[in-house]
């Protein structure tokens, strides 16, 4: 049995998702300790929780101590199923961390699956439904893998309620991908959605965005989508002909419209200051992907906490190759899997 | 195990209009379902048949922010929420009917909702356990927080409160600190004995027994648990002290339960008495053994129905007064010569305490000097104390089977007074204890009669019967007074060895002295270091 350290590196829900992911994929037993142990309240909380029920249901694993609190699962993974699957996730927790744990399993069992999602779609702390669609899918796709994707709702924090469905066709073989150098920019857009808030906010969003960046204005729309509770969001998309970037700035209470616009477009510049072609939340989550399928490289800007904590957590599971290579010390850095 | 939460639907705090804008506002109940460390298996939500609407849409709003959780609803019906008996007994109808399955869920009463009699009542019928659960109380989000805000469960069943516990705890050792006039007692069996008194005097009002030696500080002892009871709000009367010793024939009756004008010859005015005159106080009758026959029964009475009937009148009296009772006699052997009554014994036996003697509690007497040595300063204004080796000496004696302590902490009292009174300049010396132990000395073999041990008893380091003891005592006083034996014998046989051929007076006088193991020297020598023998 694997025993995997979850206070290891950023030592919170990261570390446990990812194993949920690896140990099913691998069919390999593991015992997690130290669950969140360092956070302000500890062990596993309902969005953890509702992760680990999920990859239980889908390789039909054994579990134990699978409780509000609990600092130490052992999760014994059985065959993976391909088919039909439902997520409800309860207090808004995000449906995308859900997907993103399921995900890997799913994309080895050689045949397609259809997965219902319910509860939050646009969550603070976890990629959004947008980032997922627009930005993930598509490099999975250059490995290989297959997509259909839709939303019935959107799921804001905090009344959540979104709905989503996706259906994974696995690919036979997996392709080896590079992103390793910033190619042509094909086009740029941004999307200011909302749902059930004042229409004004919208409009003053889109008129912030213009004023920073300085794009043609029908670049810009305006969007008011389908949600059981308020919630706001700027999406900016640049599609570069390698790989789609997204940034995103949630709208919270206490925010200004000017507010919310202003941070997507430091976030965009701080992008485009580092100049590689994927950004940090890619990074992070190219990682394991790519560790399952053909191996590959991509360059990226200083390696978050939760990238290295996904490499050091995946050397556990596998026996396999990463190079972290910095070039431009301190500014680019250079992964390659070799598997 | 099932989480159940049971809330009231919270008319303001719960509703926050229809439109999307309610998202952003706490709302209590629904919290309850926001929390990533709770899980709510079950919410059952009570509230009035009129508010349905705000009800309904805060259990879809629950259906979507956490859709395991089931959600069931009550109707109660309250005419007046903010009326204490019809709030208290719609909910406790609530709770006799809810089937509690204590075996598989575990019950959350939410309080934050609800008027505030409404709170009150679940937190009286939890505390009560018609509720079988803990209590949860939720707080709204500080700035800049999820709109989840805060939880916290209370759990009254726990000692978890450890300030209020510990809180409890002080109070109880102030009182039997107090209870022991602030002297950190060591003896094992007093401690026991004072805690349970003091539980007894704050919980109760029944008649306590004090038995003990004289001058065991029984008197003392009530006096503390009428101050106790005083400092806790619970006796607004006097303390009433009576010696029943003191009170004899027609006075006796008078004096206990008062006379109207007239009563008897004398009676030119009229006598409250001392139960009417400790009503809603505490009467302490010491040795209550002495009590006439009569009295007893009309005390009896008094303790029984809290009526008794004056000397001289027709109309019953009432007092409500607490019973306290002191007596060094065997109260049992009383009865059974017919000089106690059995019924009344039975009745102020319910609390019985018996004080130890000072002997019995030696390794308190260092606690207890240097209390009356702070009692005598204070009282005199000047700060006694005793130097090195006067307190090492007075202890050696005062710890000794020498000293008999035949009045207990009375004879210690007055001790400390003695060598305080005499010291100089606030130091008692290696003299002035010298001198106090002879006069202890002198004191206990003068009571000798009643002494566990006799001045006699100690020259010979064994006890002996009393006819000897009479007899030894004269013979060695005379033997003291003579130069020899043979003075002695002149004196003690003074007719026999008239008709005797002859008169060996010495002889006798020692063989007298050697049956206890005495010589005439050592009788001799004896007096010259102690002082004289006076049985």
């Amino acid at each position: 049995m694997i025993e995997i350290d979850g206070a290891q590196g950023e030592g919170g829900g990261q570390v446990l998702r990812t194993s949920l992911s690896l140990s099913a994929s691998l069919g390999k037993p593991m015992l997690i300790k130290n669950i969140r142990q360092g956070r302000k309240k500890p062990g596993l909380m309902r969005q953890h929780l509702a992760c680990i029920n999920a990859m239980a249901e889908v390789c039909d694993a054994r579990v134990k101590g699978a409780v509000i609190g609990s600092r130490i699962i052992e999760f014994i993974p059985g065959a993976i199923k391909a088919g039909d699957y439902h997520f409800v996730i309860e207090s808004a927790g995000s449906s995308t961390l859900v997907f993103q744990t399921v995900l890997p399993a799913l994309l080895l069992t050689g045949k397609p699956s259809r997965l219902i999602l319910e509860g939050g779609t646009h969550n603070p702390m976890a990629p959004s439904f947008d980032f997922i669609r627009y930005c993930f899918l598509p490099v999975l796709r250059q490995m290989g893998a297959e997509f259909d994707v839709g939303v019935e709702r959107y799921g804001f924090y905090p009344a959540g309620g979104g709905r989503w469905t996706i259906t994974i066709m696995p690919a036979a073989n997996y392709r080896k991908i590079e992103l390793d150098s910033q190619t042509q920019l094909l086009g740029k857009r941004a999307k200011c959605i909302a749902s059930r808030i004042p229409s004004h906010v919208l409009v003053r969003e889109k008129r912030q965005l213009l004023k920073r960046l300085n794009w043609p204005d029908e670049s810009i729309t305006l969007e008011t989508v389908e949600s059981p509770g308020p919630g706001n969001i700027i999406s900016l998309q640049m599609n570069y002909q390698n790989v789609t970037e997204i940034f995103e700035s949630i709208g919270t209470r206490g925010i200004s419209a000017e507010q919310v616009a202003d941070r997507v477009v430091d976030e965009l510049h701080r992008y485009q200051a580092i100049g590689a072609p994927v950004g940090r939340y890619l990074a992070d989550q190219l990682l394991l992907p790519l560790s399952q399928g053909a191996g590959g490289s991509f360059v990226t800007g200083p390696l978050s906490e939760h990238s290295l904590t996904n490499v050091d957590v995946i050397r556990q599971f596998l026996d396999l190759d990463i190079e972290l290579m910095g070039i431009e010390p301190g500014r680019h850095w250079r992964v390659v899997v070799n598997v | 195990m099932k989480t159940v939460v049971i809330s009231l639907l919270g008319t303001t705090l719960d509703h926050r209009g229809f439109n999307g804008k309610r998202w952003e506002r706490w709302r209590p109940t629904l919290s309850l379902c926001q929390h990533e460390d709770l899980v709510v298996d079950r919410l059952e939500l009570l509230f009035q048949r009129d508010f349905q609407n705000i009800a309904g849409q805060l259990s879809q709003d629950i259906k979507t922010v956490s859709p395991e959780t089931e959600v069931n609803h009550h109707i109660i019906s309250l005419l007046d929420p903010w009326d204490f008996e019809s709030v208290y007994a719609e909910l406790l109808d609530f709770a006799r009917s809810y089937p509690f399955d204590i075996e598989h869920e575990q019950y959350l009463l939410h309080i934050t909702t609800g008027t505030h009699v409404a709170q009150i009542c679940l937190y009286l019928l939890t505390e009560a356990r018609y509720l079988p659960g803990r209590l949860i109380q939720t707080s709204p989000p500080q700035r800049r927080e999820t709109v989840a805000g805060h939880y916290q469960i209370i759990d009254l069943d726990l000692s978890k409160y450890d300030l209020i516990a510990s809180r409890f705890s002080r109070e109880h050792q102030e009182g039997t600190h107090y209870l022991k006039g602030g002297i950190e007692t060591r003896n094992p069996a007093f401690n026991r004995m004072i805690e349970q008194v003091e539980k007894v005097a704050i919980r109760s009002r029944e008649p306590i027994l004090l038995t003990g030696p004289s001058g065991s500080g029984k008197s003392l002892l009530a006096k503390r648990i009428y101050q106790l009871k005083k400092k806790r709000g619970q006796l607004p009367g006097n303390l009433v002290e009576v010696n029943c010793a003191t009170l004899r024939g027609d006075n006796a009756m008078s004096a206990l339960f008062g006379h109207v004008k007239g009563a008897f010859t004398g009676a030119a005015t009229a006598r409250k008495g001392l139960l009417a005159e400790a009503d809603n106080g505490l009467l302490f009758l010491d040795e209550i053994g002495e009590l006439g026959l009569d009295e007893q029964a009309m005390l009896l009475r008094a303790i029984e129905d809290k009526r008794f009937m004056p000397l001289g009148s027709d109309k019953e009296a009432g007092s409500r007064f607490q019973l306290i009772a002191g007596t060094n006699r065997n109260l049992f052997q009383q009865v059974e010569q017919g000089r106690f009554r059995e019924d009344l014994l039975a009745r102020i036996n319910l609390w019985s305490y018996e004080l130890p003697s000072l002997k019995q509690r030696l390794e308190d007497l260092e606690a207890n000097i240097d209390y009356e040595l702070e009692k005598y300063s204070q009282k005199a204004n000047t700060l006694i104390g005793f130097n090195k080796q006067a307190r090492d000496r007075y202890l050696r004696f005062a710890k000794s089977p020498e000293a008999i302590w035949n009045s207990n902490f009375r004879d210690l009292n007055a001790s400390i007074t003695r060598m305080a009174t005499l010291s100089d300049g606030g130091r008692i010396t290696q003299e002035t204890v010298e001198e106090e132990i002879r006069r202890l000395r002198h004191d206990w073999r003068q009571s000798g009669g009643r002494n566990e041990a006799s001045a006699v008893e100690l020259l010979l380091d064994k006890p002996v019967d009393l006819f000897d003891r009479l007899q030894l005592a004269g013979v060695i006083r005379i033997c003291q007074d003579s130069q020899t034996a043979a003075e002695a014998g002149r004196k003690l046989f003074n007719v026999s060895r008239l008709n005797k051929a002859s008169a060996n007076d010495s002889h006798r006088v020692i063989q007298f002295l050697g049956k206890f193991g005495l010589d005439f020297k050592a009788v001799k020598q004896w007096h010259e270091r102690d002082g004289s023998i006076n049985q």
